[in-house]
């Protein structure tokens, strides 16, 4: 484990929120705001911080419109989002043993 | 960070990803069984214009509506009592592919029916303009869900769509109708269904 490069794991993915955002996102493809939050299990506020840091890295994108005259915030991952996400994945896995890994890949 | 904070971390992001995927897959047990129903249609058709079977077309196709109806209707009344705040996340987020659907189904249901009652002993023009349809709501959906291999099952009804115009007025057309319902439909539901059995 001591040629892991720890500087090089993703801060912003580090926050459990964020995590969830980003990975919520990757496999549902996109989401409105309310949805998100129910998703991810926390408040508007928390989740409306922590989108704003995802957002203003790039990694997830906003779009604002309205549906039945109700204004609806949707959010979806950008490829650098996605990229991040599976960069920290490797990393992860990275620090487990090799079979480990494999296995925890493989389910 | 150590090993068992990696490995949790990897557990968290699985389990994520899987409440997101199962969003995707809430709609494929409706497609899997309009795609049956619609190509036992289709084959029945083709038995009829062979001389193979002698049931009646319109009330095959009657079947072959209502039937599949019946079933993605079933979850109606509750999911109506479900909506609102508390109603569950992927329930919520599966609404904008549920509505695409249901109004390709309510078109494609008037089509059909409209087909039925007119009287047209060759309506082989409802053929093809159903695979239209099909491939316009494979391709949106795989937008909706960003699962990109639908797109290409949209673009290949878009192919049928073709080979049942070039097929018009030939009963091998319901053959290959019938087929695209079993191949480019009840397939991909079969198959999203699979995914969300295994995440669930």
């Amino acid at each position: 484990m001591s040629d892991f490069d720890h500087s090089a794991i993703d801060e912003l993915l580090q926050s459990r929120v964020r995590l969830a955002i980003v990975a919520f996102l990757a496999s549902a493809g996109q989401a409105d705001f309310s949805l998100l939050r129910d998703a991810i299990k926390t408040t508007d506020g928390n989740a409306s911080v922590h989108l704003r840091k995802l957002e203003d890295a790039g990694y997830v994108a906003m779009e604002k419109r309205f549906a039945n005259r109700k204004p609806q915030t949707t959010y979806a991952l950008t490829e650098r989002g996605r990229k991040a996400l599976l960069d920290y994945v490797a990393h992860l896995e990275s620090l487990l043993p090799p079979a480990k890994a494999n296995k925890g890949r493989s389910k | 960070m150590n090993e068992d904070a990696a490995r949790d971390d990897i557990a968290f992001i699985r389990r994520t990803m899987e409440q997101g995927r199962r969003v995707v897959g809430a709609w494929s047990p409706d497609v899997l069984v309009w795609g049956i129903a619609i190509a036992i249609g289709y084959f029945g058709t083709y038995a009829r214009v062979r001389g193979y079977w002698t049931v009646d077309p319109a009330r095959l196709w009657l079947a072959c509506i209502v039937l599949p109806w019946a079933y993605t209707l079933r979850r109606l009344p509750a999911r109506l009592v479900a909506r609102g705040p508390d109603a569950p996340a992927e329930r919520q987020l599966a609404s904008p592919l549920a509505i695409q659907w249901f109004a390709c189904g309510i078109f494609l249901t008037i089509l059909g029916l409209a087909t039925i009652f007119s009287g047209d002993r060759d309506p082989w023009w409802i053929n093809p303009a159903v695979a239209g349809v099909m491939g316009i709501g494979f391709f949106v959906s795989s937008f909706l869900s960003n699962v990109v291999w639908l797109r290409w099952v949209g673009i290949a009804w878009w192919v049928g769509e073709v080979a049942l115009f070039a097929l018009r007025q030939r009963p091998e057309g319901f053959l290959l109708a019938g087929a695209l319902m079993l191949v480019l439909l009840a397939v991909p539901g079969f198959v999203l269904m699979r995914g969300r059995r295994e995440c669930a």
